[in-house]
């Protein structure tokens, strides 16, 4: 399945042509200059980040753009085939398509959701200190760990913290759950990465291309964040 | 990682079928599959591939290395190696699965394949025990795992990596302890505070 | 607290062993023993400061380790709720994937006012989340829960619900013990909710 050579090809009453939807959304844009990407490259994109956001200890990077892109690619999709027959041949097939991708779609932000939910405050604390284009949460996962943590808030003052006396500033701290940074993941190399240190003995290791290794997350983070790794 | 994924994940293997249909190249997503000429063979994903064997519209046409000859010498040469050798499918566990019990008629000598399969997996498996052993307990913290595929990395799961994480959990603790008692030792010769920092003065209880 | 036999915090204990024990998918919220830990945790704290401030005015260092060793108590105390207080919120954010926004009336009753309301709030943010997502696409995460096998799934109805309607305008007559053949993603809630039930 090579890259799509049908570019340039006109849709077609019957044809589903993936690219095109593609290129309407990026023409919304019309600030930058247009960047054309294939909605099979924005597929890839969204399954890596799914299996490392699976694989990963903390919280990854958000990835608003690709999710938009590609839940506006499925809608217009679906809208395409509303007029088919619903045992038509192709309908099925992009039907199960398009089942597996919301699959991946729900499955990584769900994922995102549930390390929100357990590590709420210290990714809000960390993301005040990124900058807007490094922070993890996209805006509306930003809205939804703020109203988490005042629900959790309100819901432990309630029932327990108000009747605590001298409630003490650095116990809300110690509250703070942190991920295991430290903690072991299965990591595929994508490129060749000289010199990876590799244990607290400083001991370094060359990562091959495709080869596979089981190590602590902090240790490969920098490069899952360049793209260089991935984790499985 | 949850086995129903690791079989979603491989079910995008690339499979041959020959379809008894005809139709257009159809554009996924993910690329373009087609076009369906009865009677010619044509690749697709495994999952297409299984729903259409379902659907009575093909047949399938088992991978190259789904023979007898091929898997004997992989086996041999698993047997023989110390490390693992490289399978001819990063899937091969799911695909021969997926395969062989949807279309077990498309695959001769399906009962002896199975067979075969699981002995090269058992003994991979049995391998890959050993070396995790050897691994816990010479300390590391780091290992190669290369031909090891999917499904087998995440058999080892999750024993092997909360086992290192409570590993080094229990090293750092006893670090953090040796340093705990030093100042301990230190505090009680001046006689002043204790150690950890739960209560360093008594301000908590001032009001 | 000076009763016999007894150690500090082991209501607290005790409240975090009755909830792991309990085979309910929530057990009624112990009113009653959070007020018995909280007070347990005011009384120490009480008869610390008396200490602290005995301390401060003479110097006296000797009960010292008692203090400590009460601190203690009072900080068991403390977690042992708290974890008690979170191990239920987690299973109350549970009922909101598996049933929806409505709480089943039998498990209701277990929950104490501010958790209902904890409930609403949760399900609130989360339905709006959803909605938001992707430029305002949105997208079900409460479904989609297992990766797709087919589209189609062959179901038994477990007890009468009805008519259902179908996204293609299709109605099914979901009878007991009727058997369908129905589109997964639209009748995955009802499985869930135990109405229909997966034939393999």
């Amino acid at each position: 399945m090579s890259e799509n050579e049908n570019l340039d090809v006109p849709e077609t009453q019957l044809e589903l042509d993936t690219d095109a939807a593609l290129q309407n959304v990026d023409e919304e844009d019309d600030e930058d200059e247009v960047e054309q990407i294939t909605a099979q490259k924005v597929l890839e994109i969204l399954e890596t980040a799914w299996t490392n956001e699976l694989g990963a200890p903390e919280l990854l990077q958000h990835q608003t753009d690709m999710l938009e892109l590609m839940l506006s690619q499925v809608a217009h999709m679906e809208d395409q085939m509303k007029d088919l027959d619903k045992n038509d041949f192709r309908m099925v097939v992009h039907q199960m398509e398009l089942e597996r991708i919301r699959y991946i779609m729900a499955s990584y932000l769900r994922c995102r959701l549930q390390k929100i939910e357990t590590y709420t405050q210290h990714i809000i604390n960390e993301d005040a200190q990124r900058e807007p284009e490094d922070k993890r949460l996209s805006i509306e996962e930003s809205k939804y760990a703020q109203e988490f943590v005042a629900h959790v808030d309100e819901y432990f003052n309630k029932v327990a913290t108000q009747y605590m006396p001298n409630q003490q500033r650095g116990e809300a701290e110690q509250r703070i759950v942190l991920p295991n940074l430290m903690s072991h993941v299965f990591l595929k190399a994508n490129v060749a990465v000289p010199a990876v240190i590799v244990g607290v003995d400083d001991e370094e290791v060359d990562l091959a291309p495709g080869s596979q290794h089981i190590i602590p997350y902090q240790m490969v983070a920098d490069l899952i964040h360049k793209n260089q790794a991935q984790l499985i | 990682m949850d086995p129903c994924i690791i079989e979603f994940i491989g079910e995008k293997s690339i499979i041959g079928i020959i379809p008894n249909f005809s139709n257009d190249p159809l554009h996924l997503i993910y690329g373009t599959v087609g076009p369906f000429r009865a009677g010619l063979p044509v690749h697709v994903p495994l999952w297409l591939g299984i729903h259409l064997r379902k659907q009575q519209k093909c047949r399938i046409v088992p991978p190259e290395w789904m023979d007898m000859d091929v898997l004997e010498e992989i086996k041999e040469e698993e047997k023989k190696s110390k490390f693992f050798t490289k399978m001819p499918s990063e899937h091969y566990m799911v695909v021969a699965q997926l395969v062989m019990s949807t279309a077990p008629d498309d695959v001769p000598r399906c009962e002896e394949l199975r067979t075969i399969i699981k002995d090269i997996f058992d003994i991979r498996e049995s391998k890959l025990r050993t070396s995790i052993d050897a691994f816990i307990k010479g300390e590391g913290t780091y290992a190669k795992l290369d031909n090891l595929t999917l499904l087998e990395i995440h058999s080892v799961r999750p024993i092997l990596p909360h086992s290192l994480d409570h590993i080094a959990r229990y090293q750092r603790m006893a670090e953090v302890t040796q340093r705990d008692t030093s100042i301990l030792g230190l505090s009680r010769t001046t006689g002043t505070g204790t150690g950890t920092g739960t209560m360093s003065n008594s301000s908590l209880y001032t009001q | 607290m000076s009763s016999t036999n007894k150690q500090f915090a082991d209501k607290a204990f005790e409240l975090l062993k009755e909830l792991d024990r309990s085979s309910q998918t929530i057990p009624a919220f112990d009113d009653d023993g959070v007020r018995q830990v909280l007070e347990e945790i005011k009384a120490i704290f009480k008869e610390n400061v008396t200490q602290a401030s005995c301390y401060s005015s003479s110097g006296d260092r000797s009960l010292w380790p008692l203090l400590n060793y009460r601190h203690a108590a009072l900080q068991r105390n403390k977690r042992c709720l708290l974890a008690y207080l979170y191990e239920r919120m987690q299973r109350i954010k549970a009922l909101r994937w598996e049933f929806g926004p409505i709480i089943p009336v039998d498990i209701k009753q277990s929950l104490c006012e501010p958790e209902v309301h904890f409930f609403n709030n949760y399900s609130k943010s989360l339905a709006a989340y959803m909605r938001a997502v992707g430029d305002g696409h949105g997208i079900d995460l409460t479904g989609n829960l297992r990766p797709p096998k087919s589209l189609y799934i062959e179901v038994r109805c477990v007890e009468d619900y009805g008519k259902f309607e179908l996204d293609d305008g299709e109605v099914v007559h979901l009878k007991k013990n009727s058997q369908h053949y129905l589109p997964r993603s639209q009748v995955e809630t009802l499985v869930r909710q135990g109405i229909l039930q997966h034939i393999a």
